[in-house]
């Protein structure tokens, strides 16, 4: 079976989340790329394993929900780090990747698609 | 550009480049993307001290002393809100370089923020002038290039884009 061109974009995107994790092996507090850590260390991986199984079913409503909790998490980090409450842990470094990884996923969520041919119309001899 | 792709089929756009120079291009803009996200990471509110630090070398340390005018009578005086636009400038310049969407229009962004940066620090004690050349030659690459149309979404979304009439779309053609 061809997977879609968005799908395979919403199958990337979340195995970046997935990925992501391995942020968390940098030891320097100040060259470590994106700081993974507390709670993020599960909101990258779950949300992306999320867009991962929402691309491989051809589900556009599961990638469009992991986006979303991709933003909203991206927007609690960004009214939080640098306070004594900080949910996910992290810093700006985070905020940017998980706006990243929840743009993208729903940028490729709400694209448009072109409707699959009618089953009515005869194939071409 | 001799791209065959259908109307409306999201596929790639990236004409006939070879696969190596499009594996490149993805690593500049992935490299930049990040050079933002990991800067974004000591902008720390609610104080910025940090940053504050940096944005007092523009005055103490003039490199251009318009600019250096500036930032003394309007950046300093407001250093709050700057220091939340520099945060998310700097942050989405990042977010949206490393997916690859609307690559262009965040190249040009983080190029202004390169002059703003270089403009401010250049001149401080224990700096290396070519980083700050770099950058700005490293966006230029990666504008120059549309480099987003190597594995980033833009390569997905143009024909979507093409294939629509709104001015959103034809604007998003442009900035890509």
């Amino acid at each position: 079976m061809t997977r879609h061109p968005l799908d395979r974009a919403a199958i990337a995107l979340g195995a970046a989340g997935v990925v992501s994790l391995g942020f968390a092996l940098t030891t320097s507090g100040n060259n470590n790329f994106v700081l993974v850590q507390g709670l993020g260390l599960l909101v990258f991986p779950v949300l992306g394993a999320g867009a991962v199984i929402g691309g491989a079913m051809g589900q556009r409503g599961i990638v469009l929900a992991a986006g979303a909790a991709y933003v909203a998490s991206a927007l609690i980090q960004l009214a939080q780090f640098g306070r004594s409450t900080n949910w996910i842990d992290g810093n700006g470094s985070t905020v940017a990747l998980l706006l990243s990884l929840g743009i993208g996923l729903l940028v490729v969520g709400l694209a448009p698609r072109p409707a699959p041919p009618s089953a009515d119309r005869q194939a071409p001899r | 550009m001799a791209t065959t792709t259908r109307r409306g089929s999201p596929s790639t756009d990236h004409g006939e480049d070879s696969l190596t120079t499009r594996i490149g291009l993805a690593v500049l803009r992935i490299g930049v993307a990040l050079l933002w996200i990991e800067n974004a990471g000591w902008k720390k509110p609610p104080d910025f001290s940090a940053l504050r630090s940096y944005t007092e070398d523009a005055v103490e340390h003039p490199v251009v002393p318009p600019f250096s005018w500036v930032v003394e009578h309007l950046v300093l005086p407001n250093f709050t809100f700057f220091a939340w636009a520099t945060l998310l400038v700097e942050a989405s310049v990042g977010a949206f370089l490393l997916i690859g969407l609307a690559t262009r229009l965040w190249a040009l962004i983080g190029l202004g923020q390169t002059l703003a940066i270089t403009m401010s620090v250049m001149n401080a004690p224990n700096e290396w002038e070519w980083s700050y050349y770099l950058m700005i030659l490293a966006h230029i690459a990666v504008f120059a290039t549309a480099a987003g149309r190597s594995f980033g979404l833009d390569a997905l979304m143009r024909p979507i884009w093409q294939a629509s009439d709104s001015r959103l779309s034809r604007l998003l053609l442009r900035l890509s």
